[in-house]
C-alpha cells in the first residue's frame, strides 16, 4: 500500500515545497535562487561563442540546513558536509581556445579535465587533505561520468602562487588553507558528461536554456567546455551565516562554416537545432545577452532585444542586447506553442554582398603558446612562449605541472626575452629575465610530479621564451597504456597576470556570481588566467609484439635451416641419364635387360675406382636415407639396385 | 547349447523390458508426486530488481562495431526500464566524439543511420583506460577500491537479476581487454561463483558476442546462470556490414539481430527469453549461436524477456483507504513565512593576484 502511494508522494511533496518559493509570494528575496544566462558573442573568422551559465545560490546559513536541499543538488550539499572543501573548480573541455583571434573566454579551461579545490578547516593536516582530495575526485568521477578517479598524488600538486582563494570563511577560523590542482589532458568529453552535468540543474534538461544543449549540436563545435564551480561564502563575523554558490558553465565555439550555410547569418535554431521552449520555472531570472559590436552594427537581431545594456569596464565598452525569457513567454499568448528563436542577420554592406566578416579583434594584451623542442625519444625541451602586446610591463606567474615520467632539470630553466620587432631571442645569459618568484618541487619517479612556478615581469611589447630541458623515462612494461604509441600528455601550463585595463576581458569579478555583475565592473586591475596547449610526448615505447615476433622469426629460421642441412647430411645426390623407353614390347624387354646389365657394370667400375671401405660406408648411408626419407623417388631406388 | 543361448537372450530382453517399464512408471510417478505449486513456483520469477553490466572491451577506431554492440544492448535495457543507476556501462574507447566520426555525438547500428544507439542521454560509468580486467572483476565481485563512486559499483543483492553482456575480441577461453590484457573463462567463472557465494544475484543472464564466444561460459558452475554466445568454439563471430562513410564495420551480426528483436519488445510484452535465444539462426549469423541452459532451472520459453532486459518495481494496488499523516500545507507556508531573512554580508575577496610579485 505504502509503496504504491510512495510513487505519488514525492511530486506532491515537491509541489508543496516549491509553491512558496516563488519570489512574488514574499517581500524579501528567497534564500535560494537559480539564474540562467546565455551570452552569445560573434567572434572573428565566422565563429560564434555561446556561453551558458547556470547559477544556484543558496544562503543556507547554518551547516545543519545542508540536509534539506531544494534547488542545489544533494551531492553538492553532501560534499560540503563530508569534506572540508570550500571551493572547487572542475572543467571538461574538448578543443583549444584561440586567444589570438577570439580574445579571452569568460571562463578559461584547458583541454581534457582540470580540477582544483581549496580546503580549509581548523586542525586540517596535509595528509587529510590529500585523502579528501582523492575522495572528492572519485565522487565527481561518478557524478560527471568521467575518469577523474585517476587523480592521485602522482599527478596532483599544491600550487603556491597562481591560484588565490575565491571563498570566504569565518574570521575566527584560523585554519590553514590548502589547495590541490590536477589535470587529465587525455580525458574525452562527450554526451556521457553532458547528460549528468545537465542533471545537476534544478530543471534538468526539461525546460529552460538547458534544452538548447543537445548532444548533436554541442559536440560538433570547435571548442566545448563544461564547467562546475562550487564555493562557499561565510560571514567573517558569523560562522553560521553561509552561502553556497554552484555555477555550471558551458562554453561553446561554433564554426559557422561547418554549419553548412552560405552566409554568416545564424540563429539559435541554427546553432542548437531547435528554438527555446520556455524558461525554467524555478529560475529567478532567465536571460539571453547578445553582444553587439563596438564598431558599428554588424548584425541585426530579429526579434529585437527587450533592451540594450552598455557596459564600460576598464575603459572598454561593450553593449549587449538583452532578452528576458520570462517576460517573453509571459507576454506571449498562453496557448502559444511556437519556439522562441533569435536570428542574427548580417547587415548588408555597401557592395551588396551578404557576407560581412567579423573583423579580427586587436591582439589580446597577453597570450601564450607552448611546444616541444628537440628530437628523439630520449630528451627534449619544453618551451613556453608568452607575448605581451601591451604598452606596459606585465607581471606574469607561470605554473608548470610536469608528470613524473618526464624528468625536468631546474638548472636548465631559462627565460629569454625579445622585443616585439626582433626575430630571434637573445642568446646571451645576461639578457635573460630575472625571476621574481621561483617555487620548485622536484618530481619523484612514480610518486610525485614536478611542480614549477615562476614569476617574472614581462617588459612591454616583448615576448618571453621559458625553456626547461627534460628527459623522457623508459617506463615499466605494465605502465604503458593500451595505446602506448599514441604518446603521453604533459598538461597545459597555467599563466596568470594582472591586466591594467579591460580590453578583451570578460571574466566575472571574483565576488560576483552572475554574468550581469560583470557589467560596469571597473576595477583598478583585472586578474587574467589563461592556459597553453597541452603537449604530447612520445616516450621510448618498446615494440610489444617483439617477443612474439622473435619466436616466430627464430622458429622460421630454424625450420628453414634444418630441412636443407638435414637432407644434405643424409641424402646422396645421383645424376641419372634420361632414357626413353621404346614402345615395342620386345625392345622394351631388351632395353630393361640392357639397363640392368649396364648398372651392374657401373657398380663394378665404381668398385674398381673407389676403396672398398668407402663404398660400404656409402651403401650404408644410402640405406639409412632410404629408411628415413619417404620421398625418395623411384629412379633413385632403381639406381641403388 | 543353442537353446540355452536363446533363453539367456530372451531372459535379458525380458529383464530389459521390465526395467524400462518400471523406469517409465517411476518417471510418471515422479511427475505426479511433485506438487503442482512447486513446479509452478520453480518457473516463477523470483527477482526483486534488475541490474545490467555491459562491457565493450575493445579500444581503437576499427573496433567501432563493438561499441555499437554494447550501446545497442544499453539502449534496449534502458528503454525497457532499467535506470541508469542500475546499468554499469564500460566502454573502452570513445567513438561518438572521436575525431574520425563524421557524426559527432552519434553512434549508429546501421549504415542507413536507423538507430542512434548512443542517444542523447547516456551515462558511461567506466571508460577509456578504466576498462580493465581488474576493474571488471572487482565490479562483479563487489570488491571495488575504497572511495569508488556509487555509480561505479554493482550494488546487486540476492534478489537481483543481472544481465552481463560482453563484447570484444576473443579466442578459445579468453576475451581481450583493450588489446593489452585478457580475461580467461576460468576467471570469469570464478568471478560469477563468487557473486553467487556473496548473494549478489538471483539469476544471471550471460551474453557474449565475440569469436569462439561459447568457450567463455564453458567453465561456469554457479547455479541460475543462463548463457548465450554468438559463436561456438572454433567459430568466428562475424560483423554485419560496413559503412563507407566511416570506413569501418558498423556492428556485429549477432547483436544486430538481437537489437532488431529487442526493438520490437515493449515493457509489457509477452516475448520470452526462449525466443530471444533463437534470434540469430545460422543462416543469418553465419556462426552458430551457443546456449548453455544446464545451470538454469527455469524453462527459457516461460521466462519473459523483461526478467533480464526490463526492470520491475514491486507495486501493490490497494482499493482500501490509506491513512498517511502529512504536514498541512499551511505549515509549509508558515514555515517559509516565519523564516527570518538571513543576514546579508559583504563579500570581500582576497587579492586575486599573488602579492609577492607586485612588491
Amino acid at each position: 500500500m505504502l509503496s504504491a502511494l510512495s510513487t505519488f508522494l514525492p511530486p506532491l511533496l515537491l509541489l508543496l515545497l516549491w509553491t512558496p518559493l516563488t519570489p512574488t509570494a514574499h517581500g524579501h528575496q528567497p534564500d535560494e535562487q537559480f539564474h540562467e544566462e546565455l551570452v552569445v558573442r560573434p567572434l572573428a573568422g565566422d565563429h560564434v561563442n555561446t556561453y551558458f551559465q547556470f547559477t544556484t545560490r543558496w544562503h543556507y546559513g547554518d551547516r545543519n540546513n545542508l540536509f534539506h536541499t531544494q534547488l542545489t543538488p544533494r551531492v553538492i550539499a553532501e560534499i560540503l558536509q563530508t569534506y572540508d572543501v570550500k571551493e572547487l573548480h572542475i572543467s571538461l573541455t574538448q578543443g583549444l581556445w584561440r586567444y589570438e583571434s577570439w580574445g579571452y573566454p569568460i571562463v578559461d579551461a584547458t583541454g581534457g579535465a582540470e580540477l582544483w579545490a581549496w580546503f580549509s578547516a581548523s586542525n586540517l593536516t596535509n595528509d587529510a587533505v590529500n585523502k579528501q582530495w582523492m575522495q572528492l575526485a572519485n565522487v565527481f568521477s561518478g557524478v560527471l561520468c568521467s575518469s577523474l578517479n585517476f587523480v592521485d598524488n602522482t599527478n596532483s600538486i599544491a600550487p603556491r602562487h597562481i591560484f588565490r582563494p575565491q571563498f570566504m570563511h569565518h574570521a575566527g577560523e584560523n585554519g590553514k588553507q590548502f589547495v590541490r590542482y590536477a589535470t587529465l589532458p587525455r580525458e574525452i568529453v562527450c554526451t556521457e558528461n553532458l547528460t549528468p552535468w545537465k542533471k545537476l540543474l534544478p530543471c534538468g534538461s526539461a525546460s529552460g536554456l538547458a534544452t538548447l544543449l543537445n548532444s548533436g549540436f554541442v559536440h560538433n563545435t570547435k571548442y566545448h567546455s563544461l564547467g562546475v564551480k562550487v564555493r562557499t561564502l561565510c560571514d567573517h563575523d558569523d560562522d553560521n551565516n553561509c552561502i553556497v554558490e554552484l555555477t555550471q558553465t558551458a562554453n561553446l565555439v561554433y564554426d559557422l562554416k561547418l554549419l553548412e550555410q552560405s552566409n554568416t547569418d545564424f540563429s539559435l535554431r541554427r546553432l542548437f537545432g531547435m528554438g527555446l521552449n520556455g524558461y525554467c520555472e524555478l529560475a529567478t531570472s532567465s536571460r539571453i545577452y547578445a553582444q553587439r559590436s563596438e564598431q558599428g552594427e554588424r548584425f541585426q537581431l530579429v526579434p529585437p532585444p527587450a533592451f540594450n545594456v552598455s557596459s564600460i569596464r576598464g575603459g572598454h565598452r561593450v553593449s549587449y542586447g538583452v532578452y528576458d525569457i520570462q517576460q517573453q513567454f509571459e507576454a506571449a499568448a498562453p496557448d502559444a506553442t511556437r519556439l522562441f528563436n533569435i536570428a542574427w542577420i548580417g547587415e548588408k554592406s555597401a557592395g551588396g554582398g551578404r557576407r560581412l566578416a567579423v573583423s579580427a579583434l586587436n591582439l589580446p594584451p597577453l597570450y601564450a603558446h607552448r611546444y616541444l623542442l628537440g628530437n628523439g625519444q630520449k630528451r627534449g625541451r619544453i618551451a613556453t612562449e608568452i607575448r605581451n602586446t601591451h604598452y606596459e610591463d606585465l607581471p606574469v606567474v607561470l605554473l608548470e605541472l610536469v608528470p613524473w615520467y618526464v624528468h625536468a632539470y631546474l638548472h636548465t630553466l631559462r627565460i629569454r626575452n625579445k622585443a616585439q620587432q626582433r626575430r630571434e631571442y637573445a642568446t646571451d645569459v645576461n639578457d635573460e629575465l630575472p625571476f621574481k618568484l621561483l617555487h620548485y618541487a622536484p618530481g619523484k619517479q612514480r610518486e610525485l610530479p614536478t611542480h614549477l612556478e615562476i614569476g617574472f615581469v614581462l617588459p612591454a611589447k616583448s615576448s618571453a621564451m621559458i625553456t626547461i630541458e627534460v628527459d623522457y623515462l623508459l617506463l615499466k612494461w605494465l605502465e604503458y597504456p593500451p595505446d602506448a604509441n599514441h604518446g603521453h600528455y604533459i598538461g597545459a601550463a597555467v599563466i596568470s597576470t594582472q591586466l591594467p585595463m579591460g580590453r578583451n576581458y570578460s571574466a566575472l569579478p571574483p565576488e560576483a556570481h552572475l554574468f550581469k555583475d560583470s557589467f560596469n565592473a571597473s576595477r583598478p586591475s583585472y586578474t587574467l588566467t589563461l592556459r597553453t596547449e597541452a603537449l604530447i610526448v612520445s616516450l621510448p615505447t618498446p615494440d610489444f609484439s617483439m617477443p612474439y615476433n622473435v619466436i616466430c622469426l627464430a622458429c622460421t629460421v630454424v625450420a628453414l635451416a634444418f630441412g636443407p642441412i638435414h637432407s644434405v647430411a643424409t641424402k646422396l645426390m645421383i645424376v641419372e641419364r634420361q632414357t626413353t623407353m621404346p614402345r615395342n614390347l620386345l625392345r622394351k624387354l631388351i632395353h630393361k635387360l640392357k639397363s640392368r646389365w649396364g648398372s651392374k657394370k657401373e657398380e663394378a667400375t665404381s668398385v674398381q675406382e673407389t676403396a672398398t671401405d668407402e663404398k660400404q660406408q656409402q651403401q650404408h648411408e644410402e640405406k639409412e636415407a632410404e629408411q628415413q626419407e619417404s620421398v625418395i623417388c623411384n629412379e633413385q631406388k632403381q639406381a641403388n639396385m | 547349447m543353442q537353446n540355452t543361448k536363446m533363453t539367456v537372450k530372451q531372459n535379458m530382453l525380458l529383464k530389459g523390458i521390465v526395467l524400462c517399464i518400471i523406469f517409465i512408471a517411476g518417471c510418471a510417478a515422479d511427475h505426479t508426486t511433485l506438487p503442482e505449486s512447486f513446479v509452478n513456483a520453480a518457473q516463477q520469477s523470483t527477482h526483486t530488481n534488475n541490474w545490467a553490466v555491459l562491457v565493450d572491451a575493445s579500444r581503437f577506431w576499427f573496433n567501432y562495431r563493438h561499441v555499437a554492440n554494447v550501446l545497442s544492448i544499453y539502449r534496449s535495457v534502458k528503454r525497457l526500464g532499467i535506470p541508469d543507476s542500475q546499468i554499469i556501462l564500460m566502454i573502452a574507447d570513445d567513438m561518438a566524439c572521436n575525431a574520425r566520426n563524421p557524426r559527432p555525438g552519434q553512434v549508429y547500428n546501421n549504415a542507413n543511420q536507423h538507430i542512434n544507439v548512443y542517444g542523447d542521454d547516456v551515462e558511461v560509468d567506466y571508460r577509456g583506460y578504466e576498462v580493465t580486467v581488474e576493474n571488471f572483476v572487482r565490479l562483479l565481485t563487489g570488491r571495488t577500491q575504497n572511495g569508488t563512486a556509487r555509480s561505479k559499483k554493482l550494488l546487486s543483492d540476492a534478489g537481483s537479476n543481472v544481465l552481463i553482456y560482453l563484447t570484444g575480441h576473443g579466442g578459445d577461453g579468453f576475451l581481450k581487454f583493450q588489446d593489452s590484457e585478457e580475461i580467461t573463462s576460468q576467471e570469469l567463472a570464478d568471478g560469477i561463483q563468487q557473486m553467487w557465494e556473496k548473494k549478489r544475484y538471483n539469476e544471471l543472464f550471460f551474453m557474449v558476442d565475440t569469436c569462439q564466444a561459447a568457450s567463455l561460459y564453458e567453465k561456469f558452475t554457479s547455479p541460475n546462470v543462463l548463457a548465450v554466445a554468438s559463436s561456438l568454439v572454433g567459430e568466428d563471430s562475424l560483423s554485419h556490414h560496413v559503412d563507407p562513410s566511416i570506413g569501418v564495420y558498423m556492428i556485429d551480426r549477432y547483436t544486430y539481430y538481437a537489437l532488431e528483436f529487442l526493438e520490437k519488445v515493449q515493457p509489457f510484452s509477452k516475448r520470452t527469453i526462449g525466443e530471444f535465444l533463437q534470434v540469430c539462426p545460422k543462416r543469418v549469423c553465419i556462426s552458430t549461436v551457443g546456449v548453455r541452459k544446464d545451470l538454469y532451472r527455469r524453462d527459457p520459453h516461460k521466462v519473459p524477456i523483461t526478467d533480464f532486459f526490463g526492470a520491475i518495481r514491486p507495486t501493490r494496488v490497494s482499493t482500501e483507504r490509506i491513512n498517511v499523516t502529512l504536514a498541512n500545507e499551511e505549515d509549509f507556508v508558515n514555515d517559509v513565512a516565519n523564516v527570518q531573512p538571513k543576514k546579508e554580508f559583504k563579500i570581500i575577496m582576497e587579492p586575486q593576484f599573488t602579492a609577492e610579485l607586485l612588491k
